[in-house]
């Protein structure tokens, strides 16, 4: 059975390409455009990987990665950072916050695949 | 463009080049920069009055890869780039409006990049729900934008040979990121 992964980004073009990628690779994905869009679909799933832009309206990346790591069935979810962004700052934040991983956009599709079978085998 | 107001004196020029990005919300700045087959999207907020350009052929930096999907992860690495610049500067998604330049056909019997680069700018804000207020694109000429951030208001003109002015850039410069897809584990 192929595992699922949940992508949270706020802009559809990124999104699209995250499926396409994701898809191509043998995953299911289940997507959100924010933090909080995210959070109302985690209520009724259960992804094997989640992977997240920092930068969203409502709530962004690190808002989301806080309140998932309070929900106890969540606790120990893989999660991914992919963003633009690399400051040193933002990434220990993203450490502290309980994420898994940080990844520089654009994605490159093997480096990509490498990371996630890391987390999930 | 007709009917835009030439610069006044004491605007503040700022020259973009080749895979930069500026923003501001300095209305006393006027962003420029000159196009071939590359292309420039002009982004403002009319609610915040923050404004941004930047410029960019596609391309997969460093790797050489050409495949559709390769291009289209960079072009939406460098609108994302301009686009959370202007987040960071107060300007919100829903209220941007776009203007895109450039993508000229420089070369007979080339890869016609140019159409490649527009058909890229325009697909992405249809996607991104970001209206498409004004553009100039094709053709074959290079050309010379300029561009009001605080304003949403851009001159287009074909380029000429003369020397352009240079100064500090007060407005924020996304830093580079780390190599494509680096990834870390924490």
């Amino acid at each position: 059975m192929s595992s699922t992964i949940m992508t949270v980004d706020d802009s559809p073009s990124m999104r699209m390409l995250l499926r396409a990628a994701l898809t191509d690779l043998g995953y299911k994905v289940l997507d959100a455009e924010d933090g909080v869009q995210a959070l109302e679909r985690l209520e009724g799933a259960e992804p094997d990987l989640l992977i997240t832009d920092i930068n969203m309206p409502r709530l962004d990346g690190f808002g989301l990665i806080e309140k998932v790591r309070e929900q106890d069935r969540h606790r120990n979810l893989p999660i991914l950072v992919l963003t633009t962004e690399s400051s040193d700052e933002k990434k220990q934040r993203a450490r502290s916050a309980g994420a898994t991983g940080w990844i520089v956009k654009p994605f490159h599709p093997e480096k990509l695949a490498a990371a996630i079978r890391r987390v999930l085998h | 463009m007709s009917g835009l107001p030439r610069p006044a004196d004491g605007l503040s020029r700022i020259t973009i080049m080749q895979g930069e990005t500026r923003v501001s919300d300095d209305p006393g700045v006027i962003l420029t920069t000159v196009l071939g087959s590359c292309i420039s999207a002009c982004l403002f907020d009319p609610v915040t009055k923050v404004g941004g350009l930047n410029h960019f052929l596609l391309a997969e930096p460093g790797a050489g890869e050409t495949d559709a999907r390769s291009l289209q992860r960079y072009g939406v690495y460098a609108m994302e780039v301009l686009i959370n610049a202007m987040m960071a500067m107060g300007a919100s998604r829903s209220n941007l409006k776009a203007r895109i330049y450039g993508g000229a056909s420089l070369r007979d019997g080339f890869r016609d990049i140019g159409a490649t680069n527009a058909l890229f700018a325009r697909r992405f804000l249809r996607d991104e729900r970001i209206t498409l207020v004004g553009e100039d694109v094709g053709g074959h000429g290079a050309r010379r934008v300029e561009f009001r951030p605080t304003l949403g208001l851009a001159r287009c003109r074909i380029a000429v040979d003369r020397p352009v002015e240079r100064l500090r850039a007060p407005a924020i410069v996304p830093r580079p990121a780390a190599p494509v897809g680096d990834v870390e584990f924490f």
